[in-house]
């Protein structure tokens, strides 16, 4: 059974209406990636499921419980970690606040922060500086760590490679890989060859409805369904 | 990166800000030279009084402006509120007991929240919903405003000069004001007790029903059956022990009562502004432009409601015996003069008050130095910096940001009102207190920074010192090179001279002294 399930989602975003229809599924323990172009919702799509956008249609289902509509902290109890576009940490949070300050129950960070620091070994060198003192590499890795610190069990990944150097990326998948061990994890990526790596299954979004899905492996850089929707890659 | 190297990329970076405050520095040696030694201190310490009391008020608006971007144009009136509150638990706490039992009785059926909201959508139909919650919601309101009526409250009557607040307020002075008896167990007073559990239930079932939260149904915990139980005991105890407490509370010195005072007014404060924040603020996060209406004609109501209560005139509140000594042994001579019990103290040949230019500033220190530690050492301290900055994201780590809104409301609103009580002593009770501290309070924040605290300190203690300083050169007048007549600031320069700084300090650092750049 699928973990996620998103049936016809429609959200406003003030008049705009943003997202016109996303249905799609993510089974337990797998890597969905969403793709489209620049504005075709991905993000919004990612906000809906969490409340941040609340959708004013469909219906999004987690672990068999109608969420809609639910606020957006009861649903992130429920299990659900964000990582945010462009690196939304706390800047004048310690890294160690930062990480803290995801724990919905005493003592989580303290049980977690052994695989947290061993995905990345920076942060706890940096533990007693500012968030924003740091690289944008190494906020991109707080971020990541601050969704494992409480026990969810899917994370909403939103462009993690935006904006990053090569060996960074390159750890930025070791990482997310080693997670999505036991984590399901939904996936905004706009670099395709980053998608291809990571992903099980691909969800494509197109002016606010999901046009195509399928199996990651299906899908060839040079196919047609890329050209259409994704432009030349 | 350097230690030194990062020290001069910090300067580069605060350049405008060191000068500013360089500047300010030597205007301040500058001003004190131009004093006399008893004069500076005296000035100095008078300046710090006059900030301390903006500080309280600044303080909860820079908090509440930071986390939540709501400017509370209401916070004066709070701050007044406190001060009323104060006045009522210092010289009539029969009557605080009496208004006490039916708010606890009133609050106590809000800890079922869960029960009545599976009540509700039980006995509710869906089809109805709305008008039918609406409709129990008015019930349940007429109900307990009637029964509150019925209420044994022992209340001053403004219309009548015996019985005025400033008659009591003498009578503290004199001592001789005692408790008076109430019918407790009567029918009508049971009956009364009755009425208002029932009539808040009523309202609590119309409330949870008006506006249902989809979201893990959530069972009733124990922690709100204990609650619940425990306000009610605590109501009825405090219903039966009237007298007895009264008695005591009276017997008690008035340096008791007033700290009894402080205490009562922060936590009046704290629960209005939570109300406030619950039931105004929160619907309408959506429209600041329509909270920010909203709060200034809450300032209004609240100025109406004290009218109402405490009567239009405008009454004085005892000092606290521990700060109103006379005779042998007075002024109190050094620092160790403040302890005295004098009145006043000479310090470096100058007279200080005791309350105004010890006690305030003192009490303005402790809540500096602990709202520092809660936003640096507590998780909710954590939550609410963060909150600051991006209180979506919080919210979407699984934080209840909403609760912790109200809780920095609540906290605002109780400083506020500390500082009205605080105030009242020296510049005595009325209803446009709270305009005039309002005002002072915004010059602050301008100048330290909007949503600083730091700044918020800061500001204040600047605005305090400015103010000080020109009374007092006022007094004394500046000498001006080759003009025979020297230079007295007109009282009229006082308020003006604090929008002149924040206009100055605004043009050169849009964001005050020690506020972010815009986010």
């Amino acid at each position: 059974m699928s973990l996620l399930r998103l049936e016809a989602v429609e959200t406003f975003i003030g008049q705009f209406h943003i997202l016109e229809g996303v249905s799609f599924e993510v089974a337990e323990g797998s890597i969905v990636a969403l793709l489209g172009r620049n504005g075709a919702g991905k993000t919004t799509t990612l906000k809906s499921i969490l409340g941040i956008t609340p959708p004013s249609g469909g219906r999004v289902v987690y672990d068999g419980t109608d969420i809609t509509g639910w606020r957006s902290y009861d649903i992130a109890s429920a299990g659900i970690g964000y990582v945010p576009e462009h690196r939304a940490i706390f800047t004048e949070l310690t890294v160690e606040e930062n990480l803290r300050i995801a724990e919905r129950n005493r003592g989580e960070f303290d049980a977690k922060c052994d695989l947290i620091f061993d995905l990345f070994p920076d942060l706890k060198r940096f533990a007693a500086l500012d968030g924003g003192q740091l690289s944008g590499g190494q906020q991109q890795m707080l971020a990541v760590g601050r969704a494992l610190v409480a026990d969810n069990r899917v994370l909403l990944i939103d462009e993690p490679s935006e904006g990053l150097a090569p060996v960074i990326i390159e750890q930025m998948i070791e990482a997310i890989r080693r997670l999505a061990d036991h984590t399901t994890v939904l996936l905004v990526e706009q670099n395709f060859v980053v998608a291809t790596l990571l992903a099980d299954r691909y969800v494509i979004i197109e002016e606010g409805s999901s046009v195509h899905s399928g199996a990651m492996a299906d899908l060839a850089p040079d196919d047609e369904t890329i050209r259409r929707y994704l432009g030349a890659v | 990166m350097t230690r030194n190297s990062a020290r001069s990329e910090w300067l580069k970076r605060n350049r405008t800000r060191v000068a500013v405050l360089s500047i300010l520095a030597v205007l301040f040696v500058a001003a004190l030279g131009g004093l006399e030694t008893e004069d500076w201190f005296a000035t100095i310490m008078q300046g710090l009084s006059v900030g301390a009391v903006t500080f309280l008020v600044a303080s909860g608006l820079s908090l509440i402006f930071g986390l939540m971007d709501v400017l509370n144009l209401a916070h004066g009136e709070i701050f007044m509120l406190g001060a009323y509150v104060g006045w009522t638990i210092y010289t009539r706490f029969d009557t605080a007991v009496d208004v006490l039992v039916p708010l606890a009785l009133v609050a106590a059926p809000f800890a079922l929240l869960p029960l009545w909201r599976r009540l509700g959508s039980a006995l509710i139909g869906p089809g109805w919903r709305r008008a039918a919650s609406w409709g129990v919601l008015g019930s349940g309101l007429l109900m307990a405003i009637g029964a509150v009526m019925q209420f044994p409250l022992v209340i001053w009557n403004p219309e009548i000069y015996a019985e005025s607040p400033i008659t009591f307020s003498l009578a503290v002075d004199l001592g001789t004001l005692a408790p008076l008896p109430a019918d407790t167990w009567g029918l009508p007073a049971i009956l009364a007790i009755l009425g208002v559990l029932a009539g808040s239930a009523l309202v609590a079932i119309g409330f949870s029903a008006v506006r249902p939260r989809p979201g893990a149904a959530t069972a009733l915990a124990r922690r709100q059956a204990v609650w619940f139980g425990a306000v009610i005991v605590g109501a009825l105890v405090l219903h039966a022990a009237r007298s007895p407490i009264n008695e005591w509370v009276f017997g008690l010195s008035t340096t008791w009562r007033f700290m009894l005072a402080m205490v009562f007014a922060t936590l009046a404060g704290a629960g209005l502004g939570a109300l406030i924040e619950v039931a105004l603020i929160r619907p309408l996060y959506e429209r600041p432009i329509y909270q920010l209406m909203l709060t200034l004609g809450v300032g209004f109501i609240l100025i109406e409601v004290v009218r109402e209560i405490w009567g239009r005139p405008e009454f004085n509140m005892a000092r606290p015996a521990a700060f109103n000594g006379t005779g042998a042994g007075c002024p109190g001579q050094g620092l160790g003069g403040f302890f005295s019990g004098c009145s006043t103290v000479e310090v470096f040949g100058g007279r200080l008050r005791v309350y105004n230019e010890g006690f305030v500033v003192l009490v303005g220190i402790v809540v500096l130095i602990a709202i520092t530690l809660l936003l640096k050492r507590t998780r909710i301290g954590m939550i609410i910096r963060a909150g600051v900055q991006d209180s979506e994201m919080v919210e979407a780590l699984g934080i209840n940001v909403r609760r912790v809104f109200t809780l920095v409301f609540a906290i605002g609103s109780g400083l506020a009102a500390l500082g009205g009580v605080l105030a009242a002593p020296s510049i005595g009770l009325s209803t446009a207190m709270g305009g005039l501290l309002l005002l002072q309070a915004l010059i602050a924040l301008a100048i330290g920074g909007l949503t600083s605290f730091p700044g918020a300190a800061a500001g204040a203690v600047l605005v305090g010192l400015l103010q000080q300083f020109i009374i007092r050169f006022g007094q004394q007048g500046i000498s001006i090179p080759f003009v025979s007549e020297p230079f007295r600031p007109s009282p009229t320069l006082v308020p003006a001279a604090g929008v002149l700084l924040m206009v100055i300090v605004l043009v050169v650092l849009p964001n005050g002294l020690f506020g972010k750049s815009d986010r």
